[in-house]
């Protein structure tokens, strides 16, 4: 109960304020879904399974958020809605943001492969893609 | 993973904008920190995501046909291979970035179509990608050094497939 801010003290407490902000930060216009970050550290150990993108700090620790972004919006834009939208449920505790990747239809034509496609696959993409285009 | 060094071959024309001295150190996976670090949080835009949207202001220029190069695609299939190397930052053929934590610089490998000019071309293709980015993402870009690697000719391709009919000149 020593937290300065709001944030909850129970871990049941922070599991659902990590739903709750995982559900406002993916409403926010621009954002495609939740990323774990580099680490996939940025994520939530819960009983039902683990919630990636939000991670609820203890005590002075921030909140932490990682996405992944449409292009069609700034990304300073979408990242100051996502603040807005995570500290305002978290009693306007400071939030680090991640945007661990970007995702749209120029994306998936620079890639040259689908939408869907498993982000390991990216590496073998861009191995194919210049064989093919450089002759 | 320094592969900026090797970057040009001995055919490739190579423009640069003079700017600012930095370390070879190519952090392809680093993560950056944004400018607006305030009491209310950090904010960290992977490199990978610098990539990609050079990457795509880069082909957004007519003229450029493709993109990478011998050297970057040898150490795009190596870094696949390591882990770690590939999983989180999707290496785009032909684009390397650096980011700092208000800044941006970016190589690009591209392979040019016949006919463009080249100093137009790597012009437009550098207003392209800063614009881009710096709008995009808020980082400033600090340079953007153009390698051109090939040139793609039109007409070979065509005389790989259609046989080029003899037009005898006497009757």
């Amino acid at each position: 109960m020593s937290a300065p801010g709001p944030l909850p003290a129970t871990v049941e407490e922070r599991d659902a304020l990590a739903e709750r902000v995982s559900a406002a930060v993916l409403a926010v216009p621009g954002v495609a879904g939740p990323h774990g970050g580099r680490y996939n550290d940025i994520a939530t150990f819960r009983a039902g399974g683990r919630l990636v993108g939000v991670r609820i700090g203890e005590g002075a620790e921030p909140v932490e958020v990682g996405v992944v972004l449409r292009l069609d919006r700034p990304i300073p834009d979408v990242v100051a809605d996502v603040r807005d939208a995570a500290s305002r449920l978290c009693g306007g505790a400071a939030v680090d943001i991640t945007v661990g990747d970007v995702v749209g239809d120029a994306v998936d034509d620079l890639l040259g492969h689908p939408a869907g496609d498993a982000p390991g696959s990216g590496g073998a993409a861009t191995g194919a893609d210049p064989g093919r285009m450089v002759r | 993973m320094t592969e900026s060094t090797p970057r040009s071959s001995a055919a490739s024309t190579t423009t640069t904008t003079t700017s600012t001295v930095r370390t070879p150190t190519t952090t392809v996976s680093s993560p950056a920190r944004l400018a607006d670090e305030t009491a209310q949080g950090k904010t960290t835009i992977a490199a990978s995501v610098v990539q990609k949207i050079a990457g795509i202001a880069a082909r957004e220029i007519s003229g450029v046909h493709s993109m990478g190069g011998g050297v970057s695609r040898a150490f795009g299939a190596l870094r696949e291979r390591i882990p770690g190397g590939g999983a989180g930052a999707t290496n785009i053929a032909g684009v390397q970035v650096e980011v700092g934590e208000k800044q941006a610089a970016i190589d690009l490998d591209i392979v040019v179509e016949y006919g463009a000019s080249i100093v137009e071309l790597a012009r437009a293709v550098r207003r392209n990608v800063i614009t881009a980015v710096e709008r995009m993402t808020g980082l400033e870009v600090i340079e953007v050094n153009i390698a051109v690697n090939d040139i793609h000719l039109p007409e070979l391709e065509a005389a790989e497939d259609i046989p080029v009919p003899v037009t005898s000149r006497v009757e």
